[in-house]
């Protein structure tokens, strides 16, 4: 990838993609990232729960998974490099100390309200039953003194009950550092190198290279999902079913695929390299 | 059919025809058969003929839908057999449209066609309307 002389800094910097490793599944975090990577023509499959639609599935939000064909695209095209795992963040430690901090003071402020809304319920409470009886006014008063001294001694306010703010507007994935360890060959080895799995390498680079977007299709019992262009435009039109040319398929499993991909108005295509 | 001598199959000539190709394997052989008499009899297709794949070992037809239209090379295949890309390729390679034809034991026959290249699906039938909010608030209700 040429860079050219005249882009800043912080655009040419954004070519390199910081994939974060959570076992072995590669994972982009950053929303730069996620525009970069798409705009190379990888659509990867995002993961995460949106804070404020939660109990569904058909909108997710980051992290983006990356299949392992495109994962290697990015790396071999050197647009990839690790980021320095959660644990290794300086930051992490001042800043828990500063939310438990915070957590203890709203407990605080909240026990002292609790309590005066319950002295002011019982307050409500014990006046209310007894207006316009003037001769047991002081009796009351006095119950009421009595009352409201026992609540002040042994009133407790559960740490269960307390109110938690959660700020989800922006909350953001910010705390991931800025340095990134570029790629070098002690990039974790964790693909199993089986002749089926460089053929669907092959096949994915080749189609990528046509201008094609490919994503999984495990729905479809295939092995990609080939669209025209951007999916969010277009509808698949083949599934790719990836081979070695002289792997040996059942017959009923060729009739099978052919059949499913007629009744979702796809193409099956038999892919191997040569 | 029971009237008729159980071995006219072996007597067809063109069943004779293709025996004598010596592809070495009756199985396929009696396969291509079937998928003969569906061509001719039932489908009637036109100038249906037989040709030995030297690559493959398999009997292959050749035929027209109908008059004046291409030829196309037909593949019969018993459906439990196995195949490879390979040799579909093979086959695409002689230059006509193919169409692959499982043959079950119970002499069931599905034609699946086979192309070469990317050739792009038919598009979803229209009209299309938007259905709309409403719509699919029913549709949940349904379920």
């Amino acid at each position: 990838m040429e860079e050219s002389p005249s882009m800043d800094d912080h655009q040419d910097s954004s070519l390199v993609v910081g994939v974060g490793l959570c076992d072995s599944a590669p994972l982009l975090w950053r929303l730069q990232d996620l525009k970069t990577v798409r705009s190379l023509g990888l659509v990867g499959a995002l993961l995460g729960s949106l804070p404020r639609t939660p109990r569904q599935n058909q909108r997710l939000g980051r992290p983006l998974l990356l299949l392992p064909e495109e994962e290697k695209l990015l790396r071999d095209e050197e647009a990839a490099g690790a980021l320095p795992g959660q644990n290794q963040d300086v930051g992490g430690v001042e800043l828990q100390r500063r939310f438990e901090e915070d957590q203890q003071r709203s407990f605080e402020e909240q026990s002292v309200l609790a309590l005066e809304d319950r002295k002011s319920a019982l307050l409500r409470a014990m006046t209310s039953s007894h207006t316009g009886s003037e001769s047991g006014a002081e009796a009351v008063d006095e119950a009421l003194r009595r009352r409201l001294e026992a609540l002040d001694h042994s009133f407790t306010f559960p740490q269960s009950a307390m109110a938690v703010q959660l700020s989800t507007a922006r909350a953001g994935l910010s705390y991931c550092p800025e340095a990134r360890a570029h790629l070098q060959a002690n990039w974790p080895i964790r693909e199993q190198n089986s002749p089926r799995s460089d053929a669907r390498c092959q096949v994915f680079r080749d189609l990528r290279g046509r201008g094609f977007f490919l994503t999984s299709a495990g729905k479809f019992g295939g092995d990609f999902l080939v669209y025209p262009g951007d999916p969010l435009r277009f509808h698949a039109h083949f599934i790719a079913v990836c081979l070695m040319l002289d792997e040996s398929v059942c017959l009923l499993d060729v009739l099978a695929v052919a059949r499913l991909g007629s009744n979702v108005k796809k193409t099956v295509l038999l892919c191997s390299p040569t | 059919m029971c009237d008729q001598t159980p071995n006219w199959i072996l007597q067809h000539p063109a069943y004779q025809q293709m025996k004598d190709l010596e592809v070495g394997d009756s199985e396929q052989l009696h396969a291509a058969f079937l998928v003969y008499m569906d061509l001719t009899e039932v489908r009637r297709w036109k100038e249906v003929s037989c040709v030995k794949s030297p690559e493959l070992q398999v009997v292959l037809l050749k035929a027209k839908e109908k008059e004046g239209a291409s030829v196309q090379t037909i593949f019969p295949l018993p459906v439990h057999r196995s195949l490879s890309h390979r040799s579909i390729r093979q086959v695409l390679d002689r230059g006509f449209p193919v169409l692959l034809c499982a043959v079950a034991a119970d002499s069931t026959l599905v034609y699946q066609r086979m192309t070469d290249g990317l050739v792009t699906p038919d598009p979803p039938a229209g009209p299309f309307q938007d259905v709309g909010r409403r719509q699919h608030r029913k549709r949940r209700q349904q379920h």
